[in-house]
């Protein structure tokens, strides 16, 4: 899997594309509040704004097998939590309310997906500042986004290294143990680089505030 | 000292010990003058990065206590900038005047963009927005990265986000520059553009790297560091090519100087 994974088609130069960030923001919004408030009992509009959905995507260029292998990766958390209703009735209902839970969950991640998919995160970023969004908020979704592709080469790295050094097949037991190697080993490059990264911002006269210069 | 006429830098008699408890540096002692360009080479370890630390603060050792019988404390602070010690207090004024390249640009390439980072100095020192945009673009022209405000840090190659890090830390016109391995993980190209832009740089420079041709090149003296103390300090021709001296610390004599080629005598090539 790699990094891009995550906004792939942000670069690309569709309508879809070229439209203000912060009005893509707004509208990405509002029908993820329209999914998650309208009651169920009106699912017609439900179905009107999952063809929307799919409507922006298919004109944002954005491929159907993209969509359904994100989707492949929520799914399993979402049924699980869907599943926890009729559970905790014995079965003997709560189905409605497991599949309301369903749809509403894949919508706002798909509207969500169009988004980030349809706009560079620096200026989603930059929109999000002008929508009023809390300066430190914005900050740590940057972070978070610019070391994402750090760590992420960083493990590949690290595997690739893993596997140089990996003769013939191995047992189960034997992958589990070096996978949670890596992970040890990862955390703790990650908790050393933060520190030099604070150190970086010390050295060019960091003291606390975020400015930025629009 | 030859030609330093007020010392930009003063470290006398700085130790540090690690959390740990190991010992990094011992009673290490040195001054930079204005303008002049030093370069700090040892083995692997030897405390080149953690010397350089000390400079703007982001490390504090103690000063050593001199020679003799321990009688009453020294004053604690073993390095000075511009006269100024290196204490909190100072630490804003410091860390303006002291430019710090670090050796891994994603370290110090943190911003959503390219432009955002280079202005993150000068928007920390508190400049108006005009001229932090036009600092911005003029260290980017400075490092041959006309235009590049509005690229993302994971597009853009090693030597680049190198260069980057370079125009973040040259927008806060810094007076005295430490530099971590600069040439480290560059190709040729590359290399040869860094050296360029050090060479035009007014600063003083701290060059820590264990590129020797590198030294030679931009340094007119340098500082030999193993085990945490100094072993030499001269200027760079004499000790890099004392052979002896090169040896006992884990170099060698850089090729230029061992087949002769000095900084104007160019290797045959084509007219």
């Amino acid at each position: 899997m790699a990094v891009d994974f995550l906004d792939r088609y942000s670069r690309g130069s569709t309508w879809c594309h070229r439209w203000p960030a912060r009005l893509k923001i707004v509208l990405t919004l509002a029908v993820i509040v329209a999914v998650v408030l309208l009651p169920i009992s009106l699912w017609p509009i439900h179905g009107c704004l999952a063809c929307l959905i799919f409507a922006a995507h298919a004109v944002a260029d954005i491929p159907l097998s993209y969509l359904l292998r994100r989707v492949a990766l929520l799914l399993p958390v979402v049924l699980l939590m869907a599943l926890c209703v009729p559970l905790s009735r014995g079965f003997s209902g709560g189905w409605e309310l497991a599949s309301a839970l369903v749809a509403r969950a894949l919508l706002t991640f798909l509207a969500a997906l169009w988004l980030v998919n349809t706009t560079p995160f620096d200026r989603l970023l930059a929109a999000f500042r002008q929508l009023g969004m809390p300066r430190s908020f914005v900050v740590l979704l940057a972070f978070t986004y610019r070391y994402l592709f750090v760590v992420f080469d960083e493990l590949a790295r690290m595997r690739t290294a893993q596997r140089a050094r990996t003769f013939g097949r191995r047992s189960p037991w034997a992958v589990w143990n070096s996978t949670v190697q890596l992970v040890a080993m990862l955390l703790i490059r990650s908790l050393n680089r933060s520190e030099r990264v604070h150190q970086a911002m010390l050295s060019r006269g960091w003291q606390g505030e975020f400015r930025t210069i629009d | 000292m030859s030609h330093a006429s007020v010392p930009i830098l003063k470290v006398e008699h700085l130790s540090y010990r690690y959390p740990t408890g190991q010992t990094a540096l011992t009673d290490v002692s040195f001054l930079v003058g204005m303008h002049e360009v030093v370069g700090l080479v040892g083995p692997n370890g030897a405390g080149k990065t953690t010397l350089l630390l000390h400079l703007n603060g982001l490390l504090t050792g103690v000063r050593a206590a001199t020679p003799g019988p321990a009688t009453s404390p020294e004053p604690a602070h073993a390095v000075e900038v511009l006269g100024m010690q290196v204490v909190p207090a100072n630490f804003p004024e410091i860390r303006r005047i002291v430019g710090f390249l670090f050796q891994d640009p994603d370290d110090q390439l943190f911003c959503p963009t390219v432009g955002d980072d280079v202005a993150f100095g000068p928007l920390n020192l508190g400049f108006p927005r005009d001229e932090v945009r036009s600092r911005v673009s003029r260290t980017l022209e400075a490092v041959g990265l006309t235009g590049f405000e509005n690229r993302v840090p994971q597009q853009l190659s090693f030597g680049e986000r190198r260069r980057v890090c370079l125009a973040g830390v040259l927008a806060c016109e810094p007076d005295l520059l430490a530099l971590d391995e600069p040439s480290s993980n560059l190709d040729p190209r590359s290399r040869r553009r860094l050296i360029d832009i050090l060479k035009a740089c007014q600063a003083a420079q701290v060059v820590a790297s264990h590129d020797l041709e590198l030294i030679l090149e931009l340094c007119g003296r340098v500082i030999v560091l193993d085990q945490g103390r100094i072993q030499a300090d001269g200027p760079t021709r004499d000790l890099l090519s004392n052979e002896r001296l090169m040896r006992s610390h884990g170099l060698e004599v850089p090729l230029s100087i061992q087949y002769g080629l000095e900084a104007g005598v160019r290797p045959v090539s084509d007219p």
